[in-house]
């Protein structure tokens, strides 16, 4: 008896998912993280490919049901000094303390308007976390459907002291207290 | 009793599938693997620590030792001068490998390196990293000998061996071989040392360190050189001010010991170093 029970709702499972759809993100494509910190004497940027996570929603329709996590490994980010690096990683990011070492925005669609053919402005809310802090965030940007894949752009400023990262001002490369922040990457539908 | 709660989890596990999306999405294992740093700076004062630059980089350098003792008169703690003076310029061919170029003008030494980073253990105690040096100098000012002659040049190999213990204080020792310590010595000398030193970094910027040199066997000035410093890391510049008995800047003249003792003649010295990118 018990067996059939168990077998009937695993079979009521994929009924149940019929229409949700997952999306991953795509690690063979040319995946992009960047950070810009405009001082006003001394501009860098620190790159990393290293995003992952997933969107879903249901019924074809971005915002129904829609969930999406990303995060970066923030031990990944390269500035092109080697010694930056550190110094970002060390002191700054404190990576190495529990849970520091990847960023991630965990949300939702809230809206979704067609821009163009398969493209949609989208309009998300979530937890930002950086080293240790969680802010409430409204993100914007934009997801190009190209088959199986979205192409996921996204530009925003993420305020240094509103995650308690405090830089030094004596150091001598001046770091913007305004982060430009621009992601570009892939999601791939998810095959179970 | 497993058979009255089977039901109630069938309940529940239907019910949460209703209640929310079953994600399939897993992290998999972190990828990026940063590589183990332990002290900041390349070199303490003037021994190498097993740090290379990034490939591609380039690090300036520009260091001064007052020949006059800090308690001398009318000297300004020895920076009136005259001081023996290195400029040079490293690059790192590979994150491993890193080449230097520089020249002091203590009998016009010109001194050429190579460092390659060896190998690394992290450990949450003892972390550990190993590296290589050797170079060669030529002293371009030489008195009674054409400035060609074979005496003048000079080579010396270097192992070093760091590690840094809870992120705070780093040690060093790295046996040293020279070869031809004393180019005026009518007989090839040569020199087997031991340079050993300490860098306690108190804040994310300040440290401060003490480093020594021990000649084991071979030729040697009247004194084992000694150095006491501070270092202000600052994005990327390394400024460290220190004071110590010796009064040379290159490898092969340093390795062979110090003309003044410690605390009786201590003499101040400054290195600056600039890593740069194009």
């Amino acid at each position: 008896m018990r067996s059939i029970i168990l077998s009937l709702i695993l079979a009521l499972v994929p009924v149940l998912h019929l229409a949700a759809e997952e999306f991953h993100v795509d690690k063979d494509r040319d995946n992009k993280v960047k950070f810009i910190s405009d001082a006003p004497i001394e501009e860098f940027e620190g790159v990393t490919d290293y995003i992952d996570g997933y969107v879903y929603y249901e019924g074809g329709d971005l915002t129904n049901s829609s969930a999406l996590y990303f995060e970066v490994d923030l031990n990944s980010i390269d500035t092109g000094i080697g010694l930056r690096n550190r110094h970002m990683r060390e002191n700054y990011l404190e990576t190495d303390k529990k849970n520091y070492r990847f960023t991630h925005y965990n949300g939702k669609i809230i809206e979704a308007t067609p821009s163009g053919e398969g493209t949609y402005d989208v309009v998300t809310e979530g937890n930002l976390f950086i080293h240790g802090q969680t802010n409430k965030v409204q993100i914007r940007g934009t997801m190009h459907q190209e088959n199986s894949h979205y192409h996921i752009h996204a530009e925003f400023e993420v305020k240094l002291s509103d995650y308690k990262i405090k830089i030094p001002s004596v150091m001598f490369y001046k770091i913007d207290e305004n982060m430009q922040l621009i992601l570009d990457f892939y999601v791939k539908e998810h095959q179970e | 009793m497993v058979i009255k709660i089977f039901p109630l989890l069938i309940i529940l596990a239907v019910s949460t599938l209703y209640g929310q999306p079953d994600i399939n999405w897993e992290r998999e294992q972190p990828t990026a693997k940063t590589a183990l740093h332990l002290f900041h700076s390349k070199q303490v004062v003037n021994f190498p620590t097993s740090e290379t630059l990034k490939s591609g980089e380039f690090e300036y350098e520009i260091s001064h030792r007052f020949l006059p003792a800090i308690d001398g008169e009318n000297v300004m703690f020895g920076i009136d001068g005259p001081a023996h003076i290195r400029m040079a310029l490293a690059y790192a061919i590979t994150d491993r490998m890193m080449i230097n170029l520089g020249r002091s003008n203590a009998s016009d030494n010109i001194d050429l390196r190579v460092k390659y980073r060896l190998w690394e253990k992290d450990h949450s105690l003892l972390p550990l990293s190993v590296a290589a040096r050797a170079g060669g100098a030529w002293s371009t000012e030489v008195i009674n000998r054409d400035k060609s002659d074979s005496k003048n040049i000079q080579y010396y190999g270097q192992a070093i061996f760091n590690t840094l213990i809870k992120k705070k204080v780093g040690i060093g020792v790295v046996p040293s071989y020279l070869y031809n310590s004393h180019i005026y010595c009518q007989e090839t000398q040569d020199s087997f040392t031991l340079g050993s030193y300490i860098q306690v970094y108190l804040t994310s910027m300040l440290s401060i360190y003490a480093e020594t040199n021990t000649t084991i066997s071979g030729w040697r000035q009247y004194h084992n050189p000694v150095s006491l410093g501070i270092e202000l890391e600052t994005g990327g510049h390394f400024f460290k001010i220190f004071v110590g008995n010796s009064s040379h800047l290159n490898p092969s003249q340093y390795l062979a010991g110090a003309d003044k003792k410690f605390g009786s003649y201590t003499r101040l010295g400054f290195n600056i170093t600039r890593i740069l990118t194009f």
